[in-house]
């Protein structure tokens, strides 16, 4: 990676008083964006998706075996539950206390613990037309647009008509956001959107939202079970999905627990590091839930679509990855490449931006650090010249991950490249979260649809609570009066025949559970 | 880039492994298992507390795990334990705003016994000054207790310095919640709830 | 001779708060002291009394240092009764049965260090105690050995009893003087050491109740008498409270150095129910383990210390075979989680956590990281806090792990 200017070069010639004119931007995506680099893509050759397409390592995880069988489950502990909430972020809150308020007993079970999730770090905000310039009708054109028009149009038109109602009931769980003086909601404008859209409290909407929502489910009479990743999922004689079997990490013990419905809300594969990017996600954000639902019979869409968030922390390496909000560049922050140049309109949509940095760098315009780390500036010291002092109080939360770094943001810009951020595609579902498995309900990053190709920042935090709530109470309201009366891991049999058929190697296991660097092995 | 190496003891284990690792990084690198009390890995989920003593200080402190970047000699321990609060409560409870007070003391009534120790705000690793919170909430300033909670993570390193069992940062969540609960009414959004509430706000999807 | 109950639970010595039957017996020390005021801090020395509250430390540094304070007219004198700690209950009897021989003692070092105010500071549950010695006080106070006192002095000897908070930290010396002033027992960086900076500012010598119980003794008898109380290099006598699977628990006074065997079997009547002796808990500030290869130690600071435990209180609570080791460290560390004060964080999460490790291992759910980690937690932790509670709290901790490590392991799942 020695292509670029140095890292002092290049300061040398950055000027944060500079006007600029943009390039030409022709094809950008299909030659830059690393959905498309030669040979990240495979078919399937098994399952319900056969023949799609599908990234070469979410494949492998998907076309595994699975780590458990019928003997593992011999002498294992039984619980029981109306509904089976597996995942603890805010979409798996969401549905919890809804499902629980309207009658259901709940189990949330979650391999980290309740909160640890993405949603906690999520920065930026929550998307809703409330400003009066604005109407859910351009939020849903906006999605669709950004999507490159391939979302499920069915849904965006649900999410967008959800979002103020999901404000709502944010604020009476308890949620603060940031307003003016007269109390109104304050907004900015998303990436790739028409309006000032995005509600947000300062860079830490998504820790706001998450430890109100904690703090409501452990007021609740929703039994939390942290530490208890999902190894497989249980299915009954009928083919619904009928619970799951966890494994206890603080027991070192396999448990299930049977269900009448089950709500999958697991997120997403940052921890995959998809073509190899690092990643803004969490620790436990290894793909699950796409391979517990494909092994039931789940039908999964976009699964060669993933989502690079454009400014990524690419200096000090130690924090690679580290978001920087979009919320930076609403605000006004640009892009600068390594001759100082603007190159691209920073409120376009992310998967656009990603691509423009990407192709800064491949041509030698990236800024270079000791010959292995490469970036585009984030020009924060300019807007420190336009407005100073806002970015300080706006957003916090760069500010310490600067300090971390070592950096002053007013005077200095920040290094950045794209970072492996969410996954668009994920498992079919309808209005309710139901997904094409009776039973088996699957909401937020797990879930696919609504966001086609590429995701609008702030409907990432609006789809969780949406899609939670409907599922949750969709999941409460369809409790039949007996459970079902069989439930195991049959459906392996029918996954292991065909992946022999198949000739895939028997050795690789799924669902990853936990990244590779953390040293974890089943006992 | 020239990786210096420093070697640190974490969880009893000697472990070398360059300087530009977190705590948490340092002792995967050195090939130990650790998934408990792992999160965001970004400082906010506060799940990866750890107390820690640098070479030659008799001090023993607060951090989260993934912002503490090992220095030569340190001494790290990982705190890896459950923290439900005893703490419970239902804010549609509370009739309307002025009965705020006296639930607050209903839920948490160990405020008023704060012995102004301190250790609650030594302890918090996003240097919040929790004792303060603690003795506004009690006086009912709750936006102003509130306000000074922005950045807790919940990590609940407060609540197991407390000797009094107050769990301070449970305290500073009530102010903000009740806050938000009664008196977040953004004209903006409500307006447009009603707008469609009378159903004029349909989203067409046939184009 | 019957070398049980010697001295300061001699039958004469334990006449209640009755001052003239107790100036049968004492009074002459007080009387002596007055003759001649300078001899007394030598003879302590001589004598080789040491801190009988735990700490062991010679009794005469403290003295010195506060009578080198001399630029100040107002010192106090503590006279540390809080005693809280499991398994001690000696000061309590003294106060109770003996509070002359306290207040003769406080007085006596209230005239060799120009002392003006002795509180006694006692805890708020000895409700007889505290009774018994306002009692002592009231009689005292119209004697002509009280006047005597103040006209050394030079200016009238002030007494209070002052009923302590009802903490545990509260018996740390620092955190005696808080309460002292009305404040919350929380203890202070060290130094200024209390000899210069004590109560309001004042010189302050904090002494415990059984330390200051053998003063008149001393002073009457001499310090070759009560050098030979002890055996070997030991001098005096101590009380030891003996607890736990004993067939006769109870407060015995016996020379210092007595072997652990003779106050288990001889005095104490051997285990209950025969039952095979396992080990005894050294109690006070810090508590440690004697296993049964320490039968023989004698029972004295020093001896003690080299069998990497601590005489502390001369608490012995002793356990038998069938009892589990990790559970009583738990409860141990457990009172010291629940004791300490909160100002320190590392002392406060730090006992808590202890504890908290220590019970999952005794419930059958800890591993070997789990251990890896209470045995580091016994590196990090000492000195962090600014009094030695923490300390105290990783002691136990420590002697356990040192002792009885297989008990731990084999505990443990993997």
């Amino acid at each position: 990676m020695s292509k670029g200017i140095p890292y002092d070069e290049a300061l040398k010639r950055y000027q944060h008083d500079k006007e600029h004119t943009l390039p030409e931007m022709n094809e950008i995506l299909r030659d830059y964006h690393p959905d498309y680099y030669p040979d990240s893509l495979v078919k399937l050759q098994v399952g319900i998706n056969k023949g799609d397409l599908c990234h070469r390592q979410l494949a492998e995880m998907l076309q595994a075996d699975a780590r458990i069988d019928e003997a593992d489950l011999a002498g294992t502990s039984i619980t029981e539950t109306n509904v089976l909430v597996i995942g603890g972020g805010g979409a798996g809150s969401a549905a919890a206390l809804t499902a629980a308020r309207n009658g259901a007993s709940v189990i949330l079970a979650t391999k980290l613990r309740l909160g640890d999730s993405n949603t906690v770090m999520a920065e930026g905000g929550i998307q809703a037309s409330i400003e009066s310039g604005d109407t859910p009708q351009a939020h849903y054109d906006d999605t669709l647009k950004a999507g490159h028009n391939k979302a499920n149009k069915k849904l965006v038109a649900r999410m967008v008509m959800d979002a103020p109602d999901v404000i709502r009931w944010l604020i009476q769980e308890g949620m603060q956001f940031d307003q003016n003086e007269f109390g109104d909601l304050l907004t900015r404008r998303p990436g790739g959107a028409s309006a000032n859209r995005i509600v947000y409290y300062r860079d830490y909407t998504g820790l706001e939202m998450m430890r109100v929502l904690r703090e409501s489910v452990s007021n609740s009479n929703i039994e939390v079970w942290d530490h208890s990743p999902v190894v497989e999922l249980l299915s009954s004689e009928t083919g619904h999905c009928a619970g799951a079997v966890i494994y206890s990490v603080e027991e070192r013990t396999y448990k299930m627990i049977k269900a009448q419905a089950v709500i999958l809300a697991t997120g997403g594969i940052g921890r995959m590091h998809i073509n190899g990017f690092p990643t803004t996600n969490h620790f436990g954000a290894t793909g699950d839930g796409l391979i517990l639902a494909y092994r039931l019979g789940a039908k999964l869409r976009d699964l060669d679509s993933f989502q690079y968030h454009p400014t990524g922390v690419a200096y000090p390496s130690h924090l690679a990855g580290s978001l920087i909000t979009e919320g930076v560049r609403s605000a006004g922050v640009q892009l600068l490449n390594a001759l100082g140049e603007r190159f691209v309109d920073e409120l376009k949509p992310r998967d656009y931006i990603s691509a423009a940095i990407l192709r800064e760098c491949a041509e030698g315009r990236g800024v270079v650090v000791d010959d292995q780390t490469v970036g585009v500036w984030l020009d924060t010291p300019n807007m420190e010249l336009r407005e100073p002092g806002l970015m300080k109080q706006r957003f916090p939360k760069l500010f310490h991950l600067a300090k971390r770094g070592n950096l002053d943001p007013t005077k200095k810009p920040i290094l950045v490249y794209p970072a492996l951020h969410y996954q668009n595609g994920g498992v079919v579902i309808d209005e309710n979260g139901h997904s094409t498995i009776p039973g088996l309900y699957c909401v937020g990053e797990v879930s696919g649809g609504i966001h086609g190709r590429n995701r609008i920042m702030g409907n990432a935090l609006l789809e969780i609570i949406s899609f939670g709530r409907r599922a949750g109470l969709q999941a409460a309201q369809n409790l039949s009066a007996r459970g079902h009366k069989k439930s195991g891991i049959e459906h392996l049999t029918k996954l292991r025949r065909e992946l022999s058929r198949a000739n895939m190697p028997m050795d690789v296991k799924s669902p990853m559970l936990f990244p590779a660097c953390a040293n974890f092995e089943l006992e | 880039m020239s990786e210096k190496l420093v070697n640190v003891t974490i969880n009893g284990k000697k472990i070398s492994a360059p300087a530009s690792l977190s705590a948490v990084q340092a002792f995967w690198h050195a090939g130990y298992t650790r998934v408990e009390g792992i999160g965001c890995m970004e400082g906010v989920c506060g799940s990866c507390r750890v107390m820690v003593r640098r070479v030659n200080k008799k001090e023993v402190r607060m951090q989260l795990g993934c912002q503490t970047f090992i220095e030569e000699g340190m001494q790290i321990i990982f705190l890896a334990f459950p923290a439900p609060t005893h703490h419970a409560y239902q804010l549609s409870d509370m009739k309307n705003s002025w009965d705020v007070h006296s639930q607050f003391h209903k839920t948490f009534p160990e405020t008023i016994d704060c012995r102004v120790c301190g250790g609650c705000t030594q302890s918090c690793p996003k240097d919040i000054e929790v004792q303060r919170g603690v003795e506004l909430a009690a006086k009912g300033k709750f936006r102003e207790a509130g306000e000074l909670f922005i950045e807790c993570v919940m990590c609940n390193l407060c609540m197991t310095a407390c000797p009094e069992h107050i769990a301070p940062n449970h305290v500073g969540l009530f102010c903000r919640r009740v806050m938000a609960y009664f008196h977040l009414r953004p004209a903006n959004l409500i307006t447009r709830l009603e707008e469609l509430r009378q159903g004029e706000m349909d989203v067409r999807t046939d184009n | 001779m019957d070398v049980l109950n010697q001295v300061i639970l001699h039958e004469n010595s334990r006449v209640g708060p009755d001052l003239e039957a107790w100036l049968q017996v004492g009074g002459e020390g007080l009387q002596i002291a007055l003759q001649d005021a300078t001899v007394l801090i030598p003879l302590i020395k001589e004598a080789g009394l040491r801190g009988l509250g735990g700490s062991g430390f010679p009794t005469h540094y403290k003295w010195a240092a506060v009578a080198e304070q001399k630029h100040s007219n107002e010192k106090y004198l503590i006279c540390n009764g809080n005693e809280d700690e499991p398994g001690t209950f000696k000061d309590r009897i003294l106060l109770e049965e003996t509070p002359n021989q306290l207040i003769e003692g406080a007085m006596i070092a209230a005239v060799a260090l120009r002392i003006n105010h002795i509180v006694f500071y006692i805890n708020p549950d000895l409700e007889d105690a505290i009774a018994n010695i306002q009692r002592a006080i009231k009689q005292w106070k119209v004697t002509e050995l009280y006047f005597n006192v103040s006209t050394h002095l030079q200016q009238p000897l002030e007494f209070s009893v002052l009923p302590a908070s009802g903490h545990y930290i509260g018996g740390e010396e620092t955190a005696a003087i808080e309460t002292v002033e009305n404040k919350f027992p929380f203890p202070r960086s060290k130094p200024p050491y209390p000899a210069e900076n004590g109560v309001h500012g004042c010189p302050t010598l904090i002494n415990n109740i059984e330390t200051l119980c053998h003063i008149p003794h001393i002073v009457k008898n001499g310090a070759k008498w009560y050098q030979d109380l002890g055996i070997g290099e030991a001098c005096g006598t101590k009380i030891y409270s003996l607890s736990g699977d004993i067939l006769s628990p109870g407060a015995y006074e016996l020379p210092m150095g007595t072997s652990l065997d003779e106050l288990i079997n001889l005095y104490g009547g051997g285990m209950l129910l025969n039952k095979k002796f396992k080990a005894v808990f050294t109690g006070g500030p810090s508590n440690t383990i004697l296993t049964p290869k320490d039968l023989d130690v004698p029972l004295d600071f020093d001896s003690v210390a080299a069998r990497h435990s601590n005489l502390g209180t001369g608490a012995m609570i002793v356990i038998s075979e069938g009892t589990g080791i990790v559970k009583r460290v738990a409860e141990y560390v457990g009172f010291f989680a629940h004791s300490s004060c909160g100002q320190c964080p590392s002392c406060k999460t730090g006992t808590y956590y202890i504890a908290m490790l220590l019970n999952k291992i005794d419930m059958g759910l800890g591993r070997r990281i789990d251990l890896d980690a209470l045995i580091h937690l016994c590196e990090i932790l000492p000195g962090s806090g600014r009094c030695p509670l923490i300390n105290g709290a990783v002691k136990v901790l420590e002697s356990s792990l040192y002792h009885f490590m297989g008990e731990y392991e084999q505990s443990l799942i993997d």
